[in-house]
């Protein structure tokens, strides 16, 4: 921080005196999606339940989307006042890593519930889900069975997605496309592009402005409607299985290098993977827990679809295409 | 008491075109010189001149005997009044007197006491509150002959001080001016676009034409002489 | 040959000139970013940016030729009906979004105009449908403001002319009226032109995706979403590039339009014809500019009032929020001052074209868009430092810059006109430094120095712009806050924050009005 800075910053605390002191326990700063932190998100539960055990303050900072939160982090670099960097997700890992910015977890990762098995040395899981057009089934009778009937039907739905440059989910869905269309993406996304009503930055917004009606279908996840199940107990929301199947997301938290606090940010990690932070995922992140039977889910997570295949990209390949693909998908939807 | 001798001074004009101006003159104790011509001749620049706002090529300005070319406006023993703003509208009359005495306003009871007594010379007491959009134009030019009074400096430069005035206001002023001028023995120098002010208030008067003073003489004499071709024909436009 | 120039102006000028080639040598030094390439310059083979451009481009004509069109036929109504009631609160209104903060203004939009709004536009607000309301809502009074004094200037007696040959409206027209406004009308138009090519709170908040990008959205997002500096720079030249254009074919128009803060209309009634149909435009247009703030007002009330108020980040932005505007206001009237100090002596000694000059570079801001300077600043700090150290004094300084021709155009005939009339003056009374300052300067230009002041900080405390760059989730304003608000559709939270954000704004406005400038006018 410079000089000028400080002193606006501490000009500000005096003017403000509404923060407590922060000065007597250790501040653990993680970075993590808008979503996460809010009120009816995994955020504060997390927090109480982290602070009982760890003697410190737990400082959750919301930014917008995944994609986002790693844009940011290059922005600060080394500087970053972050000491863990929570809802990247598999597709950004790569380029993540390549950053520079992380530390190896050197925990001993459990065996997960993920369809897969993890060997990433950086960065640990916490949960996983897939994308998936959520609809309300009063309202849109017959929802498209594939990716290529969504595409290709002009009449079809009209549609809120998220933009790849800043959110995962609207990242998720552009891999989505290429895994389907692969070379022929772009057409792809210009016959679509006629029928999406918005590019929001998150999720969030994505998803607020659908549950106002402002669209047929939401770019979400198939977990999506367990929230309307079991939070609202409304059983109209649900989630259109596509025969092609859907693409996965592992949602990972990393511990950066230039932290202050690296004993406390494993204690976190570690904290992570037990039951009492997987427990809380379900019913506030709505996403599968990455460490969970699935016998113990809740009765709501029973009835949604089955997304298999399960469709993923080598993280490698991502981190060398996603500028180019990103670009053909700007160049489509501006066509 | 006034002297000004080979006084020089280019103008450069816009267009490019260079005017050189050459003054002589001088001015006694007690005496009010007019200075009268066609506008553009001069006579505004050689008040400004006078007064230092102008710089001079070269030549000399005595004041008492002492040279003041190389001191700036305000170390200058001389007063000036224009022709309007005199006074700053934001002041009362009170301040705009006394800050000609101190511009830092801090004042004695002597001066005080000098400043009513100004004010009274000049029938303004009683108007000491007011600002100056509460006066009328000949009530202004009097605050500014008040200031001049307080200031007791040795010359007086008066850049037509009148000419916004009707007829009888100015005799009136011209009158007090001349009582002012006789009592501190000042040397004035009053340009003016109106021969009749001369006449009222000069003994001698000053021809300004093209940057010269092409005559000085008697009043009455300057203003027959219809030998000088300048002199009939400013007399005959005005 | 003069005797005494204050110098300092050229240290503010010098102070500017860095502050502006600076970033443009970070833009220039592209070549130099972390994975460059030469074929990164080619902008015309990139498809996208191609499509950013003819956006840009399209909806900018768009709003220019309606804005336009519309302010013709308003300014023609109010120009006839000279003597209408709440002539001078109409006025008020149509110089309101000038002072409004856009961001207040997009959010006062979207309640009359969104989905939830009181008239919803087609099947979505997002997208050109808003950018063009926005861009004719901040443009037509604008316009207005502009072509009425070329309507007022028509003679009389052209009017009794007319009556007496009996020309019909349409005659009157084409031998009365576009005759005098066509030399206008191109200047307007330019300036209205280059307002919406330049426009980047509107279309970053009713943009609605990359199908309606203009190039400053662009800008910011390759910066803040792709992170990609390149692309950034070669967009921020390009836009560079037609500002600079623009700016060349307006220094060629012979008649450049004048904004003027306050305008009056002179009462003398216009013939009585058509007096419904122009009451009607008039009426129309004040409800097309005073629906969105009254919408916005509405809105807020209805709003989780307390919810909003009780939030400390509020609080906290509202704290820099209010920085900014008061640092920007001071250092944009010391600049301004100090430059006017000089070139009125040069005016008032005849060398009217350095005063023009001097006076001329306070307003570079015209040709070198704010956000462009952003760029240059985060693309040239980002290799080095933390962005976010740097927040405050580049948005305070960029603010300071935006203001700086306000604060001339208010100050400067007031400056003159006192250093012609005082200025011996003083000199033959020894009034210098501070007795000058004190008896003589601060009393004749408080006022318009309270003026200058209120001006820029509602100018810099609404800004949304290069806070956007360079604001984080700890350096928030106001308008950033606004805006997140707005990007998560968060309206009734967001409308909320946009009257708390007006009020602060007016209040500082006022206060700096009043407080500085002192309530008496001081006048001959």
């Amino acid at each position: 921080m410079n000089f000028s800075h400080k002193l606006l910053t501490g000009t500000m605390l005096a003017l403000l005196f509404a923060f407590p002191a922060l000065a007597e326990k250790p501040l653990l700063t993680i970075y993590t999606y808008d979503s996460f932190t809010s009120d009816w998100g995994p955020g504060p539960k997390v927090k109480q339940a982290f602070e009982k055990q760890c003697n410190c303050t737990l400082e959750l900072v919301g930014l917008e989307d995944g994609v986002s939160l790693l844009n940011r982090l290059k922005l600060e670099g080394k500087n970053t006042r972050a000491d863990i960097v929570l809802g990247i997700d598999t597709n950004l890992t790569a380029e993540a890593r390549e950053t520079g910015l992380f530390e190896a977890h050197t925990l001993s990762i459990p065996e997960s519930s993920l369809p897969q098995s993890w060997t990433d040395q950086i960065f640990v899981p916490y949960d996983f889900g897939y994308f998936a057009f959520v609809y309300n089934r009063e309202l849109l009778k017959t929802p498209p069975s594939s990716l290529k009937d969504l595409v290709e039907n002009p009449d079809g739905p009209s549609i809120l997605i998220q933009d790849p440059r800043t959110s995962t989910p609207g990242l998720g869905l552009l891999l989505w496309v290429k895994k389907v269309y692969g070379e022929n993406s772009d057409k792809a996304w210009n016959k679509l592009s006629e029928r999406i009503v918005t590019v929001s930055k998150g999720w969030s917004e994505a998803y607020g402005l659908f549950l106002k009606g402002e669209a047929d279908m939401v770019l979400s996840y198939t977990t999506s409607p367990a929230y309307h199940i079991i939070a609202e107990k409304d059983e109209r929301f649900a989630a259109a299985r596509f025969t092609e199947g859907h693409y996965q997301q592992i949602e990972v938290a990393g511990l950066l290098k230039s932290s202050n606090h690296k004993e406390l940010s494993k204690q976190f990690l570690q904290f992570m993977l037990s039951q009492d932070f997987q427990n809380i995922i379900p019913q506030t992140n709505w996403m599968y827990p990455a460490f969970m039977e699935s016998a113990s889910l809740p009765d709501g997570f029973s009835n949604l679809i089955d997304p298999s295949p399960s469709l993923l990209f080598e993280d490698s390949i991502i981190a060398s295409k996603r500028k180019s693909w990103v670009n053909e998908w700007l160049e489509a939807m501006t066509r | 008491m006034l002297h000004i001798e080979q006084l020089k001074f280019v103008y450069h004009s816009q267009s490019g075109l260079n005017t050189e101006m050459l003054f002589n003159l001088s001015a006694a104790p007690g005496e009010i010189l007019s200075i009268i011509g066609p506008s553009g001749g001069g006579k505004s620049t050689l008040l400004n001149l006078i007064a230092g706002f102008l710089p001079a090529q070269s030549g000399i300005i005595r004041i008492d005997d002492k040279s003041v070319q190389n001191l700036g406006p305000a170390q200058r023993p001389l007063t000036m009044v224009f022709q309007q703003h005199n006074l700053f509208p934001h002041l009362d009359l009170f301040t705009n007197v006394a800050l000609g005495i101190n511009p830092s306003l801090k004042l004695t009871d002597d001066q005080q006491d000098e400043i009513h007594d100004a004010l009274k010379k000049l029938s303004l007491d009683g108007l000491e509150k007011r600002k100056p959009g509460q006066l009328s134009g000949g009530q202004r030019q009097r605050v500014a002959l008040a200031r001049a009074l307080v200031r007791r400096q040795k010359v007086l430069l008066l850049d037509e001080p009148f000419a916004a005035l009707g007829p009888a206001l100015r005799q009136e002023l011209i009158e007090i001016l001349k009582s002012l001028v006789e009592q501190k023995s000042m040397a004035a120098l009053l340009v003016s676009h109106q021969p009749e002010d001369a006449l009222l208030a000069s003994k001698r008067t000053a021809f300004i034409h093209q940057g010269k003073v092409c005559a000085i003489d008697e009043t009455s004499k300057l203003l027959n002489n219809t030998a000088e071709k300048a002199i009939r024909e400013y007399l005959g436009s005005v | 040959m003069m005797r005494r120039q204050p110098v300092s102006a050229y240290w503010v000028l010098s102070i500017i000139g860095l502050a502006v080639l600076t970033p443009m040598a970070g833009l220039l030094a592209v070549g130099r970013l972390p994975g460059f390439e030469p074929g990164d310059l080619q902008f015309w083979s990139s498809s996208y940016i191609r499509r950013v451009l003819l956006f840009s481009f399209w909806q900018a004509f768009l709003s220019t030729l309606i804005s336009l069109t519309l302010a013709l036929l308003v300014a023609r109504s109010i120009a006839k009906r000279g003597d209408f009631p709440l002539r001078n609160l109409l006025l008020r209104l149509f110089g309101l979004p000038l002072v409004v903060p856009s961001i207040v203004a997009v959010m006062g939009i979207i309640s009359v105009y969104g989905s939830a709004g009181w008239f919803p536009v087609g099947r979505s607000l997002y997208g050109l449908n808003g950018i063009l309301i926005a861009h004719v809502f901040f443009n037509l009074p604008l316009a207005v403001r502009l072509l009425l004094p070329v309507w007022q200037a028509i003679p009389e007696h052209y009017d009794q002319l007319a009556e007496q040959l009996r020309f019909t409206a349409w005659q009157r027209w084409i031998h009365i009226e576009w005759p005098t406004l066509r030399e206008n009308i191109p200047g307007v138009a330019l300036l209205v032109f280059m307002l919406c090519l330049t426009s980047f709170a509107v279309v970053l908040t009713l943009g609605g995706g990359p199908r309606s990008s203009t190039l400053e959205v662009a800008i910011y997002q390759s910066l803040r979403f792709d992170f990609d500096p390149t692309q950034a720079v070669v967009l921020a030249l390009l836009q560079l590039m037609l500002c600079l254009l623009i700016a060349v074919i307006g220094l060629s128009l012979q008649k450049l339009p004048e904004v003027e803060i306050s305008i009056s209309v002179n009462s003398q009634a216009g013939a009585a014809s058509n007096r419904l149909y122009h009451n009607s435009v008039i009426l129309v247009t004040a409800a097309f500019i005073g629906m969105p703030l009254l919408a916005m007002i509405f809105d807020a009330l209805r709003g989780p009032v307390i919810d909003v108020l009780s939030d400390n980040k509020l609080w906290l932005a509202a704290t820099y929020t209010l920085l900014i505007g008061f640092a920007a206001a001071f250092c944009s009237v010391l600049a301004g001052w100090l430059l006017l100090r000089t070139s009125s002596v040069l005016a008032n000694h005849g060398k009217i074209r350095q005063a023009k000059w001097l006076e001329l570079v306070g307003s570079v801001v015209y040709v070198v868009p704010p956000l462009i300077l952003g760029t240059g600043y985060f693309v040239l700090l980002s290799q080095h430092v933390v962005i976010a150290d740097w927040v405050f004094p580049i948005v305070i300084l960029i603010n300071s810059m935006m203001g700086l021709p306000f604060v001339i155009k208010v100050l400067s005939p007031v400056m003159r006109k006192n250093q012609m009339r005082y200025d011996n003056l003083c000199n033959s009374l020894a009034l210098h430094g501070w007795n000058k300052w004190r008896r003589v300067d601060w009393p004749l230009l408080r006022k318009p120095l309270g003026l200058a002041a209120a001006l820029v900080s509602a100018l810099a405390m609404g800004d949304l712009g290069v806070i956007a760059l360079f604001g984080s989730a700890d350096t928030t304003t106001l308008p950033l806050m606004l805006y997140q608000q707005l990007g998560a559709y968060r309206i009734p939270q967001a409308a909320v924050t946009a009257l708390f954000l007006l009020l602060l704004c007016l209040l500082v406005f006022w206060s700096l009005e009043r407080g500085l400038g002192g309530r008496k006018d001081v006048t001959h």
